[in-house]
């Protein structure tokens, strides 16, 4: 165990790892992370052999692994769960509206936490006061007004003059901008950028928004990656403002919400499309993977 | 209000800072407005009025809270609602953090645990709420009866048993949510500085003794800051029982919020005032969690 000597010390210690008893401790640590990555992996793992078994199969041999587990057998499996379940125009819509949020995410907070840490109009302070405050503000209380809100927007009464925003993406667009956390993220990173930055642009003509877009947003590439992560992948688990305002085959959550209940669709081809619509959030984990499992460090929001 | 001297130039640029200052920032206050601040008011108000599905009538009163307060489910939703919470503390609140100690001690296997314990925080949460509701299944189609029919005992309703299915949600979140509180924890476990450990060392502390007397006091802060936060977030619980049980069997797993949705969007437009009522209650209940987390967060911030 040429690794105990060089261990940094922490709870255990090279010297610790010397002992039986610091040898216990460590490899029971060991087979309790195993045991957790085992309840981790385990729903998943039997999710997808599900999805790959028969229908016969699943209501009658009540086994973990399918009984056919050859390659041919499994490519016709997911080929034909696909034809079965249409999922490829809720996949492109899912797409779209995750991209529509991203942006005013991206737009509507990196602004609010530019002017809020660097340009200060007057009122600075009364707006982030509020900002912080309705950080914490359970939604709850809104849930309603903010549907009749769609009916007639933007105004919060039916004058006869507001549009309907239901069955269109844009209250989860607008909606994905209302985020008081990400504005929080965004006026962090820019507090810890230097003034002077500003100042020398400014000095080689810059403009405020030749500042923002060609030097500030550049800088805080952390946060907007971190936002990139969160706002793609919640696109794929969100149902409930879609649920509210959405038919029920436009976006994946909601086609996978409906499907638990539709009579028709057998339990392997349900798994299917429970394996389907896990896929893109997990491609977006691949790519991001190092900074997701990093600790992604910015999470210090100053109220 | 005094006035301040003032200097040409300096005035200026103010100005213009101004303006272009509140362009830039508009549309985040705009949307703030419409999509939290009005509706938050607005709930409050329209909480006071007769509402016919989603249109303003007259002003009640207190009629709206009176029928929500009085309502014979009242009292078992809001107990549902604070089981939730308990529960979460009995299954979730210790696996995080000793999974995050472990794993920062660990050097076998070190990023492997990490994917595979991460992997649950990855599914899509609908398809992952559904998973478990196969996973309950009452049948030998649900993988833990499947087990318990492979061990020869008896299936179980599961969530069909109105005593498990507050559990068996919670089961299911402590799962779903273990990796991202686990991070939390492992990242501040970074910051634990190795002079101190390797100082007990030689003081002749044990590992367990450092665990007590460096790592604890090191966390506390993140510790109490999470618990608070898992208080406010499990209170709100709502999606999992309406995608999972639909509250029942019988209302066993109602939740404050998704009686609120109920009122709100699945009462023909009769419950539609309830609902405000409801979500000024929730609010009410909440808003001393709230202050309490921002002075807290406001002292472990001073701390560090």
């Amino acid at each position: 165990m040429k690794r105990f000597g060089n261990k940094q010390s922490g709870v255990l210690s090279s010297s610790d790892l010397k002992t039986v008893y610091g040898k216990t401790l460590y490899w029971t640590s060991f087979a309790l992370l195993a045991f957790a990555a085992v309840v981790a992996i385990v729903p998943t793992i039997w999710t997808i052999l599900t999805a790959f078994k028969d229908t016969q199969e699943i209501y009658e041999a009540f086994s973990f692994f399918p009984k056919d587990m050859s390659w041919e057998k499994m490519v016709s499996r997911v080929s034909e769960s696909w034809k079965n379940l249409q999922l490829g125009d809720s996949f492109i819509n899912t797409i779209v509206l995750s991209l529509g949020n991203l942006a005013v995410r991206i737009v509507v907070c990196g602004f609010g936490g530019y002017v809020l840490s660097k340009l200060k109009p007057t009122g600075t302070k009364l707006i982030f006061t509020l900002v912080v405050w309705t950080m914490m503000m359970p939604s709850q209380i809104r849930m309603v007004p903010n549907y009749i809100g769609y009916l007639h927007f933007p105004f919060a009464f039916d004058w006869g003059m507001g549009v309907n925003l239901l069955d269109t993406f844009w209250p989860m667009w607008l909606g994905s901008g209302a985020d008081t956390f990400a504005v929080l993220l965004f006026k962090n990173a820019f507090d810890a950028l230097s003034n002077s930055y500003v100042e020398a642009a400014k000095i080689d003509g810059c403009t405020d928004y030749g500042v923002f877009f060609k030097i500030m947003l550049p800088l805080t590439t952390p946060v907007i990656i971190y936002e990139s992560i969160g706002v793609l992948s919640a696109a794929w688990s969100d149902f409930f403002t879609p649920l509210l305002v959405l038919d029920k085959n436009v976006v994946t959550p909601l086609v996978i919400y409906r499907l638990a209940s539709d009579p028709e669709v057998q339990m392997n081809t349900y798994f299917m499309a429970l394996v389907f619509a896990s896929i893109p959030p997990f491609i977006i984990f691949a790519i991001f993977q190092k900074r997701i499992l990093g600790g992604i460090n910015i999470g210090g929001v100053k109220g | 209000m005094t006035k301040k001297p003032t200097i040409k130039p300096k005035k200026l640029i103010t100005r213009r800072n101004n303006l272009n200052g509140w362009i830039l920032m508009l549309p985040m206050v705009v949307i703030l407005y419409l999509f939290i601040w009005r509706p938050s008011v607005m709930g409050t108000v329209w909480s006071f009025f007769n509402m016919k599905a989603y249109t303003v009538l007259d002003f009640c009163g207190i009629d709206n809270y009176r029928k929500v307060l009085t309502h014979t489910q009242f009292l078992p939703t809001l107990w549902n609602t604070v089981q939730y919470v308990l529960w979460s503390f009995v299954i979730g609140f210790l696996p995080p953090l000793f999974v995050a100690i472990m794993l920062n001690e660990i050097l076998h296997f070190k990023g492997g645990f990490r994917v595979l314990i991460y992997t649950p925080a990855v599914i899509p949460g609908i398809a992952a709420m559904l998973m478990w509701y196969y996973m309950y299944y009452p049948d030998q189609t649900g993988l833990l009866n499947m087990i318990l029919g492979k061990l020869g005992a008896e299936t179980q309703q599961w969530l069909n048993n109105p005593d498990f299915a507050i559990i068996g949600i919670t089961i299911y979140s402590s799962w779903k949510g273990l990796a991202g509180t686990m991070l939390l924890y492992y990242a501040s476990l970074q910051s634990v500085s190795v002079e101190l450990y390797e100082a007990s060392i030689i003081d002749g502390a044990g590992p367990l003794k450092r665990l007590w007397h460096i790592t604890r006091p090191a966390m506390e802060g993140i510790i109490l800051l999470n618990v608070v936060r898992q208080i406010i977030g499990v209170f709100q619980i709502m999606e999992q029982p309406l995608a999972m049980t639909s509250g029942g069997p019988n209302g066993a797993s109602t939740s404050l919020s998704y009686q609120l949705y109920q009122y709100g969007f699945n009462s023909g437009g009769q419950g539609t005032g309830q609902a405000m009522a409801l979500g000024v209650i929730i609010f009410l209940i909440l808003i001393v969690f709230t202050i309490f987390y921002f002075w807290l967060n406001r002292k472990v911030e001073d701390r560090y």
